[in-house]
């Protein structure tokens, strides 16, 4: 961590490894190893200057923060070279040298407490729970039950994309039934905890209504609490999955073959799209929280 | 997190099927959980899941996977000694905060509520990316507004702050002393050398005090 400035490396200088203008300086003042009292300011301000014109030339994008330091510390050279009449000294209260220093010191606090915080027991680094702390990256359930609009995301993908050309060959009566497409999502989880992607399973198939009925399929599925709807990031791809046994989906419940009045197919679009939260809860039991 | 905070409970008073029954709870939960949360799960008085708890930490103290109070419960976790093989074996690379997100950490947990203003003023760079990550692992949450022009955000830590800092309370987080530094106030007359305490810490019975040893006593 110690860059010394050298001739040999023009640019160990990393915009990481200096988080500010405060930083750099307090990593300056230690570096000289005098107390602040007998700090000269400006032989600290032409060190950072030197630093700051390598850094300019690598990171534009900081150069605000760090010019406004560098202006004040041309302020204080400025001060501390000119001597000064007492009777500024006097009325000035908020000497502008003893209010760097101050900051400089609230700043030293900050690392100091940062590094403590770092030296306790870290879960994920020192010790794991039960459940086991894995770094995010690993294979990570889904976290997040879809909203309806990212649900609609994945429909109007399909159909927006669906240039597939439609079978040319087709029985002109039997349209593509919502029994047989529950029954080839159903096919295609293939058991309790399986899961595939909507849009890539809806992609699959040949026609356009195929399509509109098995996504219409899928949500009155996840509305008995048969499946449920994920997605594992904001605007990820949504996966469905399968909630219960295979045996418990029972298809001509959606069907409406027994005729009960309130088992007919009604679409009520918003609640089959809400997701259920307790089917979330059955899924996987420990939910981001 | 010291074995002198928790008592060991005389063998008499402690009902060794409670004790199972504790252990197999704080398994199966994995996260820290509260002595009521136990004791109504149990149906057991508060008092006894704590002398439950307290044998059940003496007796997990040597083994593989202790017992430790953290954020205001009670969790099981692997004794930090086996971290390494635990890596090797999981495959997983230790998990570290970068510095900026620690130094964000620390003046939020040593000076909350704390606006990001003032944040950004003490580490003299803006700091709201490193706020933003912070909130979304959960680590800090907002707290109301400050009365300051503009009413800007206050921020606090979580209870998975806590958690993942092994920490009790905020009560137990390290005592911060100035350090034999190099950055030291010159001993003005008149002025009290210490730096002027911080107000917001004083108001908060469960933050801890930023303690400042006086450096220049030494200089004789």
């Amino acid at each position: 961590m110690d860059l010394a400035v050298s001739s040999a490396a023009p640019f160990t200088v990393h915009t990481d490894v200096f988080d500010g203008p405060l930083d750099l300086l307090l990593h300056l003042v230690k570096r000289e190893g005098i107390s602040l009292a007998r700090l000269q300011i400006s032989r600290i301000a032409d060190e950072y200057l030197v630093y700051l014109d390598r850094m300019r030339s690598l990171d534009l994008s900081i150069a605000a923060d760090w010019l406004v330091m560098a202006a004040t510390l041309i302020h204080l050279k400025a001060l501390e070279l000119l001597p000064r009449p007492p009777s500024i000294l006097a009325e000035d209260d908020a000497d502008p040298r003893e209010q760097l220093l101050e900051q400089l010191r609230e700043y030293e606090r900050i690392k100091d407490a940062a590094q403590r915080l770092d030296g306790l027991v870290l879960v994920g680094r020192d010790v794991f729970t039960a459940v086991g702390e894995k770094p995010p990256e690993g294979n990570r359930p889904f976290v997040s039950p879809v909203d309806a609009f990212g649900l609609l995301d994945v429909l109007y993908d399909v159909l927006a994309r669906g240039s597939a050309p439609e079978p040319t060959f087709r029985l002109a009566e039997s349209g593509p039934n919502i029994g047989v497409c529950c029954h080839r999502v159903i096919a295609l989880l293939g058991g309790i905890g399986g899961a595939f992607d909507l849009g890539w399973m809806l992609r699959t198939l040949g026609s356009r209504a195929e399509r509109v009925i098995t996504f219409i399929a899928v949500l009155e599925m996840c509305r008995l609490g048969w499946l449920d709807v994920l997605q594992e990031q904001h605007l990820g791809p949504v996966s469905v999955q399968q909630l219960v046994e295979t045996d418990q989906i029972d298809v001509d419940r959606i069907m409406g073959t027994e005729g009960k009045p309130g088992e007919q197919l009604d679409l009520p679009l918003g609640e089959a799209a809400e997701p259920r939260p307790s089917s979330t809860e059955a899924f996987g039991g420990r939910d981001a929280t | 997190m010291s074995d002198d905070a928790i008592p060991l409970p005389p063998a008499e008073v402690v009902d060794p099927e409670l004790v199972a029954a504790l252990d197999a709870l704080l398994f199966a939960s994995g996260e820290p959980v509260t002595v009521p949360a136990l004791a109504e799960a149990l149906g057991r008085g508060n008092d006894e899941v704590r002398s439950g708890l307290h044998a059940l930490h003496h007796r997990r103290k040597e083994g593989g996977i202790v017992l430790e109070r953290i954020g205001g419960g009670w969790q099981l976790r692997t004794a930090p000694r086996f971290a390494r093989p635990i890596h090797a074996l999981l495959g997983t690379r230790p998990q570290k905060l970068s510095r900026p997100a620690l130094e964000v950490l620390a003046l939020v947990a040593y000076h909350q509520p704390i606006a990001k203003t003032e944040v950004d003023r003490i580490r003299g760079v803006d700091s709201g990316g490193v706020v933003k990550s912070l909130l979304d692992r959960g680590l800090v949450k907002t707290a109301g507004r400050s009365d300051d022009p503009g009413r800007p955000l206050l921020y606090r830590t979580t209870s998975a702050f806590l958690e993942l800092f092994s920490l009790p309370d905020l009560a137990a987080l390290p005592t911060l002393a100035e350090r034999e530094g190099l950055v030291r106030s010159a001993p003005r007359p008149g002025h009290p050398d210490a730096p002027r305490p911080l107000p917001t810490v004083l108001e908060l019975p469960l933050a801890p005090r930023i303690e400042l040893v006086d450096a220049d006593d030494d200089d004789g």
